[in-house]
């Protein structure tokens, strides 16, 4: 509603119940903005253990692979000692640069591509970072296929890595075409009678899913079919087609569950290729399991970032100039960066802005997506700087950020589709009780427990991308959606099965959604938190199309069979394509050439956000420093929301991995060989059940009619946003230790 | 992993006969109960044996008391001794180190006598890369020099900082705890807790006193009256499901605010199941307060050397040596029957 | 104690077994036959899984998790580490929850197995557990959801599900990366009562 979208005036009270958002939420709640609490329809299968994830295809007499990892962080493979592993009863093959598989590369994703990095796996014998695919064995059991892998080695001729930020060799690149510039920060920030600078640190993150990676090729004729957990089945297909020279429609990427994905699983790995080239070969279908500790170097990770913030204020808390500098890690080949910064500096209102990038190149594998990419790592020096600006100030961190909320695009004036930020705040206040809140350091403690609160906005940019859909409705009312969309346990099968029964005034039980498979229509990649707001836009319109041509209209108690006898055929298909705002017309096209146009975010024309507000408390046992987060409160705007319990269960999901994030989650790498040397889950802390004790999120009504025609925005990532400076801005609170390093754990609170 | 023989004999006499000891540590056969650490390790290709020899038909089971001992079945899992009544509210510090240890899944079948032996989780030694005196003798230790964040801190030596992983030892210690174990050749032999674990030295390979074929059958303590007030702190880096970053054991017995006797154990700081007997000396006759509790800490930390990532367990371990003091001694013993154990 | 080198008869299943074992089962037991030959490394079990009757000359290495994934297309039971660090493939072994990663088939036999697939009444109803965690969404992408489950089962029946505090500890060996822990805690106090009294797989 642009006549409700005012430029916000500063107020210098904690008063943020501002008309607009009241009305907002009252047209929410009136136009059922907030959809039926559906369980899952592919719940039942997943209680039940039938739904099938990758590994749990069957097929004919297969062979079981195994990978071998490189044990070095950088060299060249000078001999391979097979000899014990080629004795193991049942090895069928053993593979490695020496005898290289018939497969190649295909174009790297951040290049336009579908592959995970940009060279080949087993092309040559260099060793570009530990753990690194350099052989792969075959055998008929998954017995010998594991006992055979454990027997092969190489020898290598090494150098050292430099595998790690400061190490002697990592090279620096810096990108000025990313820097973002508003009015002249330097002067601005020298100007502002209150100001801050501060360095902060992300840790390198693995996605971790509960899946294991694994791959099964089978063949028949020149038909594959691969079994493998994928968000972006279509991608699989297209690139896997290029890696081994045969045409795309001889390839079906089978995918119906995805066992959590998290952006790990959205470019093509490396080895599925070989896999699909060994089955070729060998004449059986391959089946591979690759191992947890293997899944933190085959596949991607979240790179470590070092950002630098500076932030002035004046007296009354308004911002006057933002700077937010970031370095990520990268490897050697590859210039992939998340640029976080691009959301940072679009959150507060700010006079002068100014960004930076540069990535370092390492002897480590190529970074990739993994939730929130930019927002996770970026939030944390953001809201960690607005923390520490407030402590400046002496200013309530809320009201500071409702001071410096903006209903238009900080950096260059264009209005924001939606914004409910102070909303966000005034519900997860109310809720997590933060008129409590008393300021000074310590003032909260209680017995021998440090207690601490803390704050932080969360965002995402609304994203979208084009997306085709197949509908079929039959005279009895039952539906099927077709679309090569995924459902990571995003919930997708069961909002697209509510907006597709909406759409056609029939019951969700009449619906039949069927996602993962290449062969589908394609859809959207399971990134961005993209999937809802462009496939329900996609199949608004081929559900307008089929009421149209039944004559039907949206809403009205249809008598379908009586349409269908008018129209004269027992069933109606409808194909449609959906363009979202900004991207060009023929860009549905694209997806069908492997390609994804993701837009949205800051555009030219509108700039689209989700918010939301973070409230957590922080309990740090006086002894032994041990950081707990009984409580944790996340109030979201995203548009209109298609079920209030899976759309929940996301948010909470979000703000599970913000306390791994900001408490447990570091892949230690071992700066002499590049290793991770806790690559596995008993190490590589993620939270239990028990870390999560009291978690609420809350479903703030927020109508935007002109981010998409759903009106949906993106809500997969958001809830990991800012998580982590609010638990840090916690524990500042509790203990007066400003730590600017994630994760916090007790070896930073020890001292104290 | 490697083939290996499978055997499940129905004797004590037939299992240690059958168990292959080669005379070199990690290269014989293995004995086989829960399985939760051999079976791991074998899956690593770090344990290798070449074949099992599985006691789940021998009749090592029951928590019994007569004449003021209390056995214990070798063959006892972690769960069933952390519900035990004895174990519940005779010596709160037995029951809390075995159900704050691992997760319930694997407290079902890890036993007793097999927990008592766990391997150290050092990254390095588990790696099957690295150099690693305790996995490859000679070839060095790669943890001195590299990420050590969860190793050792008190009795390491220059050959290795491998930390004890295990609990339930660092608490069963204080009551100077008698392990029962046989040969085959040999027969039966008792040998004191505090005996069985042998520092890393020179010779980390070797980490028990017990010869290649000798099985644990079982434990033997006296539990004092008051072995009531003691409680088992485990400090980690999540609430559950972690291995320690430092924990202690203590019990106390106390007349009024003064410590008669005092009891510690400490856990995920030291290469053995660790007495601080130094500690316990300081506290007798001493009045509990903030300060004797910290005190006692410096004390059990006199000898700690930190490495490049864990130095922060010498404070911490102090710290958390105080709490458990506290706790102790602020322990509720009135009416302690009947309660159950884990996050009431 | 020699391992047995008595002949094996049957290879199949009694009842139950899945056309698939049938095929790939032929060229397993080839490979445990050469095994076999060479150095003695298999050994014969009998399972009763979800009550059904399975009996397999098997490599020693199998672990119960191997044979119910690879060998009996029971892949409800999921792999998330191998180690016995997740609870993904958690199962009841005679009632009791146990991690099937880490215990040899070997080790199990005779034993009782329930897994996932077994939990539901044989006429397909639900468990009250599995009806629990649909309703309070305990779960997102579903894949340690057997696990939480079978897991979730066992804890009420050990006795551990007594407070929210006390099933969040008694279920921290499940992880669940996509964090549905609130769910999975409402859902196991909402079922916890109905599954103390009732049965799993129409058995106690």
């Amino acid at each position: 509603m642009a006549d409700d979208r005012m430029t916000f005036e500063a107020t210098p009270t904690m008063d943020i119940e501002t008309q607009d958002k009241v009305e907002s939420a009252e047209r929410a709640a009136e136009n059922g903005n907030v959809g039926a609490a559906l369980s899952r329809v592919d719940g039942p299968l997943k209680v039940t253990g039938q739904a099938r994830y990758a590994a749990d295809f069957a097929v004919p007499n297969p062979l079981y692979a195994h990978l071998v990892i490189s044990t070095v962080g950088k060299g060249r493979i000078t001999a391979i000692k097979d000899e014990a592993a080629r004795k193991v009863k049942g090895v069928r093959a053993i593979y490695s640069h020496a005898n290289k598989l018939d497969s190649g590369s295909a174009k790297f994703f951040a290049a336009g591509g579908q592959a995970q990095q940009s060279w080949e796996p087993f092309a040559e014998p260099d060793v570009r970072f530990y753990g690194e695919t350099v052989g792969l064995v075959v055998a008929e059991t998954i017995l010998a296929a594991r006992e055979a892998a454990a027997a092969l080695s190489f020898d290598y001729e090494t150098s050292d890595p430099a595998a790690v930020f400061g190490a002697d060799g990592v090279e620096r690149q810096d990108m000025p075409d990313k820097t973002i510039t508003k009015g002249d920060f330097t002067s601005a920030f020298e100007a502002a009678p209150v100001k801050i600078a501060s360095d902060y640190e992300t840790a390198p993150n693995v996605h971790n899913a509960m899946e294991l990676f694994a791959t099964t090729a089978h063949w028949v004729g020149d038909k594959l079919t691969v079994y493998v957990p994928s968000q972006w089945v279509k991608g699989f297909q297209i690139g896997l087609a290029e890696e081994l020279g045969i045409d795309e429609a001889n390839i079906e990427i089978v995918c119906p569950f995805v066992g959590g994905g998290f952006g790990g699983k959205g470019s093509l790995f490396t080895w599925v290729s070989l896999i699909a080239a060994a089955s070729r070969e060998l004449g059986r279908p391959v089946k591979l399991y690759v191992t947890r500790e293997q899944g933190f170097t085959t596949a991607s990770f979240r790179a470590e970032t070092r950002q630098r913030v500076r932030l002035g204020a004046g007296e009354d808390g308004r911002f006057q100039a933002l700077e937010h500098a970031g370095e990520e890690l990268t490897s050697r080949a590859d210039n992939y960066f998340v640029n976080g910064q691009e959301a940072t500096v679009r959150m507060y209102q700010a006079d002068a802005i100014r960004t930076e990038l540069a990535t370092i190149h390492a002897d480590r594998q190529t970074p990739g997506f993994m939730r929130a990419p930019a927002e996770t790592p970026y939030f944390f020096g953001l809201e960690s700087a607005v923390d520490e600006i407030a402590r400046e100030l002496s200013m309530d961190p809320v009201e500071l950020r409702i001071k410096n909320d903006t209903m238009v695009d900080p950096v260059d004036g264009v209005p924001y589709t939606s914004r409910s930020l102070k909303e966000c705040f005034r519900q997860g206040g109310e809720a997590f009780g933060w008129s409590n809140y008393t300021p000074e350091i310590g003032s909260m403690n209680e017995d021998e427990w440090l207690i601490g609160w803390g704050v932080a906005t969360s965002t995402y940019p609304t994203q979208m991308s084009p997306c085709t859909v197949r509908i079929h409705l039959d005279v009895t009312g039952e539906a099927r959606l077709q679309v090569a969309s995924h459902d990571l346990g995003t919930g997708a099968y069961t909002v697209l099965t509510q907006a597709v029964a909406e759409e056609l005034g029939i019951e969700p039980s009449q619906v039949r959604v069927e996602l993962g498979d290449s062969r589908l229509p394609p859809g959207t990649i399971a990134g961005g938190s993209i999937t809802t707001a462009s496939n329900v836009s996609a199949i608004m319109i081929a559900c307008e199309r089929i009421r149209n041509r039944l004559g039907i209209e949206k809403g009205s108690d249809t008598d379908l069979a009586a349409a269908f006898d008018r129209f004269g055929q027992a069933g109606i298909e409808e194909y449609a394509e959906w363009t979202p705002p900004g991207a060009k017309k023929d860009a549905p096209k694209t997806l069908y050439n492997g390609k994804v146009k993701i837009v949205g975010g800051p555009e030219e024309d509108y700039t689209a956000f989700a918010f939301g507000a973070i409230f957590s408390e922080v309990r740090i046992n006086k002894y032994t420093r041990e950081i707990r987060v009984p409580r944790m409160t996340g109030a979201f705007a995203a548009g209109r929301i298609m079920n209030a319990k899976t759309a929940k269960s996301q948010y909470l999901g979000g703000m599970v991995w913000g306390i791994g994030h900001a408490l447990h989650e570091v892949a230690e790498v071992d700066p002499r060989t590049g290793a991770y040397m806790n690559d596995n889950i008993s190490e590589y802390l993620v939270p239990v059940n028990a870390d999560v004790p009291n978690m609420d999120a809350i479903i703030v009504p927020e109508v935007d009619d002109k981010v998409n025609p759903a009106g949906v925005k993106g809500i997969g990532e958001i809830g990991i946003v800012g998580v982590a400076a609010s638990i840090a801005n916690a524990v500042h609170h509790a203990t007066g230790k400003r730590l600017r390093r994630i994760p916090i754990r007790l070896d930073d609170l020890v001292d104290v | 992993m490697k083939p290996f023989r499978y055997q499940a004999p129905s004797s004590v006499d037939a299992a240690v006969e059958a168990v292959e000891p080669m005379g070199v540590p990690g290269q014989g056969g293995a004995f086989l109960a829960g399985g939760t650490t051999l079976i791991d390790l074998m899956k690593l290709s770090v344990a290798t044996p070449p074949s099992v020899t599985d006691i789940k038909n021998l009749s090592l089971d029951g928590i019994e008391e007569a004449d003021g001992e209390v056995r214990v079945g070798a063959r006892v899992t972690m769960a069933e001794a952390a519900s035990h009544p004895i174990f519940l509210d005779r010596a709160p510090v037995l029951s809390d180190a075995l159900w704050k240890a691992a997760s319930p899944q694997l407290r079902n079948v890890a036993t007793l006598g097999g927990n008592i032996l766990q391997r150290t989780r050092c990254p390095y030694f588990r790696d099957n890369v690295s150099p690693c005196n305790k996995r490859d003798p000679g070839s060095g230790c790669a943890a001195i020099g590299g990420i050590n964040r969860l190793l050792a801190v008190l009795g390491t030596s220059e050959s290795c900082i491998a930390t004890y992983a295990g609990d339930f030892a660092n608490a069963l210690i204080l009551f100077d705890t008698t392990v029962e174990t046989h040969r085959a050749a040999e027969g039966p032999r008792q040998i004191e807790l505090e005996d069985l674990h042998v520092l890393p030295e020179d010779h980390p390979e070797r980490e028990t006193v017990l010869a290649d074929d000798e099985l644990i059958t079982g434990y033997r303590f006296r539990l004092p009256d008051w072995a009531r007030r003691s409680v088992y702190v485990k400090a980690r880096d999540r609430e559950s499901y972690a291995f320690a970053l430092a924990s202690a054991a203590v019990a106390l017995d106390l007349d009024g605010e003064t410590i008669r006797e005092a009891r510690i154990g400490l856990g995920g700081v030291a290469t053995v199941p660790w007495r601080a007997r130094e500690a316990e000396d300081f506290l007798k006759g001493k009045t509990v307060s903030e300060e004797t509790g910290l005190q006692a800490g410096r004390i059990a930390f006199e000898s700690a050397q930190g490495y490049e990532h864990n130095a922060f367990k010498i404070p911490l371990g102090r710290q958390v040596v105080a709490k458990a003091i506290f706790d102790a001694a602020r322990k509720d013993v009135s009416g302690s029957a009947g309660q159950s154990e884990g996050a009431n | 104690m020699a391992v047995t080198r008595r002949s094996f008869l049957g290879g199949t299943a009694t009842a139950g077994a899945s056309a698939l074992a049938g095929v790939a089962g032929a060229a397993r037991q080839a490979i445990a036959q050469e095994v076999d030959d060479a150095g003695g490394e298999s050994v014969d079990v009998s399972l009763v899984i979800n009550g059904v009757t399975y009996e397999r000359r098997l490599d020693t290495r199998t672990s119960l998790l191997d044979l119910l994934r690879e060998e009996l297309d029971l892949t409800g039971t999921k792999v998330g580490c191998n180690h016995g660090q997740c609870g993904a493939c958690t199962v009841l072994m005679n009632g009791t929850r146990i991690n099937s990663c880490l215990t040899l088939a070997a080790m199990a036999d005779g034993a009782r197995i329930t897994t996932i697939e077994g939990v539901a009444s044989a006429e397909g109803e639900l468990h009250p557990m599995q009806a629990a965690f649909l309703e309070h969404d305990g779960f997102q992408c579903g894949y340690c959801t057997p696990g939480q489950i079978v897991s979730a089962i066992g804890c009420v029946k050990e006795g551990h599900a007594t407070s929210e505090a006390e099933i969040r500890e008694y279920m921290s060996g499940n992880l669940c990366r996509c964090g549905a822990y609130k769910g999975i805690t409402e859902a196991i106090m909402e079922a916890r009562e109905a599954t103390h009294s009732s049965e799993v797989g129409g058995q106690s």
